[in-house]
């Protein structure tokens, strides 16, 4: 095998390889909306990239939703940055640990919601045959719907525990323009709210992770 | 170009090996993640449970009131606790308001401080004190939780107290009955948690009434001053 043919060797692997990479990320992409928003807190704080171009992997700490905490809601904003060249659909999942007492902190106590679509830029699809769908009951900010039920307990229009399984949050027409690889101005922006009340609960920790993943959604019209 | 056979693949290799990163860094995801913690510490809060009852009082009165769902900070002046007073005692009832989200332990430390300098003057053992009945009520209130009192109740209960038989001082001679039990800070009422997941501003929560008597005697004159202080605490 001579020089040439070699480098043509290595070429071939290292574009397949690009070309591997490359090749979903033109179809459907989530990633960082931003930088995520804490308010409310005591000893709270939530972490992850500024960058639209880094992957979605954020960090909350609600820190101390006992009645100490005299804030009368905590509030976290988490933006998502979705890309697409085809209908899309988001999903929810939701891993928790469980709490038997039910005076502790439990999935209905953490409202969860989603709203303030919009595009991140020039390269943003826009289309008008088919509109972009948040899912009811996730259709709210829930720190604006706070109620109080018969036992006395803070509620939420939706929340953890309407995450059933893998549940569709938001779907629509294709997002972005052009080869939709991760750019700042190539798709859409949407915001994911959780918010708890302090309140009287048990004492302890509690644990979540909501997985939103982006996948082929309904066959609607751009 | 001499040497032109080397330097070729070398540049196309890191061309393409450019061009690979710049897709790996573009490279997209289908996923992505928020994990969430939060953390309860135990609480435990004292306020006053609402307005004080004093009777039996001949002069004196209640200098500052307590506030419902305020901090408790009450002045109360038992006025002539002399035979001039013909009442059987002098009580101020106080009432408190404890909530918590795990379970309580409410103490009392009181000191007695009289002007007088004889074995007749008011001391710690002439001041009945304790509680009464404790009510756990209201949405929120974890009403199926349990209380130990460890006084005896209303100090002026007939059970509670009597006419010392050879010094003819009346005596609050249940356990817990006067304040020469509360010299240092000392278990008054514990219980399980009171309240359940609801938010601050629920103003439910377990109230009981702090009792003060004084039965008039033939003290030594003077003044007496009494400062009884509460302590909640989740341990």
């Amino acid at each position: 095998m001579n020089g040439n043919t070699y480098c043509i060797l290595v070429l071939f692997c290292l574009l397949l390889i690009g070309g591997v990479s490359l090749a979903p990320a033109q179809a459907l992409d989530i990633s960082s909306g931003g930088s995520p928003t804490i308010t409310g807190a005591l000893s709270g704080s939530v972490s992850g990239s500024s960058s639209v171009l880094n992957n979605l992997s954020v960090t909350v700490d609600f820190g101390e939703v006992s009645p100490l905490n005299t804030n009368n809601i905590v509030k976290v904003v988490v933006p998502i940055a979705v890309r697409s060249n085809q209908p899309y659909r988001v999903r929810a999942s939701l891993t928790t640990s469980t709490n038997a007492n039910p005076q502790a902190v439990q999935t209905t106590d953490i409202g969860f919601g989603v709203n303030n679509f919009r595009a991140m830029g020039s390269n943003s699809r826009v289309c008008t045959r088919s509109s972009h769908i948040f899912y009811s009951p996730f259709n709210n900010d829930p720190s604006s719907g706070v109620t109080i039920n018969a036992s006395g307990r803070a509620q939420y229009p939706s929340d953890l525990s309407d995450i059933v399984g893998s549940t569709t949050i938001l779907s629509g027409p294709r997002l972005s323009n052009g080869g939709a690889s991760r750019a700042t101005n190539d798709g859409y922006i949407f915001d994911a709210i959780l918010v708890i009340t302090p309140q009287f609960y048990a004492p302890g920790t509690t644990t979540a992770v909501i997985t939103f993943t982006i996948s082929a959604g309904p066959a609607v019209p751009c | 170009m001499k040497g032109s056979e080397g330097t070729f693949p070398i540049l196309v290799g890191i061309f393409a090996l450019l061009v690979a990163l710049a897709s790996t860094a573009l490279s997209q995801s289908t996923t992505g993640t928020v994990s969430m913690s939060a953390t309860v510490s135990k609480f435990v809060e004292l306020n006053s449970g609402g307005a004080i009852t004093l009777t039996g009082n001949s002069g004196g009165g209640i200098t500052t009131n307590g506030t419902v769902n305020n901090p408790l900070a009450a002045v109360v002046n038992l006025g002539e606790l002399g035979p001039a007073n013909t009442n059987s005692f002098v009580t101020a009832s106080v009432p408190l308001k404890l909530r918590s989200n795990a379970a309580y332990v409410l103490s009392l430390s009181a000191t007695v401080s009289s002007s007088g300098s004889t074995a007749n003057e008011i001391t710690a053992a002439d001041v009945g004190f304790g509680l009464g009945s404790v009510v756990r009520s209201g949405v929120g209130v974890n009403t199926t939780g349990t209380d130990t009192n460890a006084t005896a109740g209303d100090p002026t209960l007939v059970a509670n107290g009597s006419v010392n038989g050879t010094t003819g001082r009346y005596n609050f001679t249940a356990v817990r009955s006067n304040l020469s039990a509360f010299s240092a800070s000392t278990t008054a009422l514990s219980g399980s948690f009171i309240m359940n997941a609801v938010p601050r501003s629920n103003t439910n929560g377990l109230t009981v009434p702090a009792i003060f008597a004084v039965k008039p005697q033939f003290y030594e004159t003077g003044t007496t001053t009494v400062v009884a202080t509460f302590t909640v605490t989740a341990p």
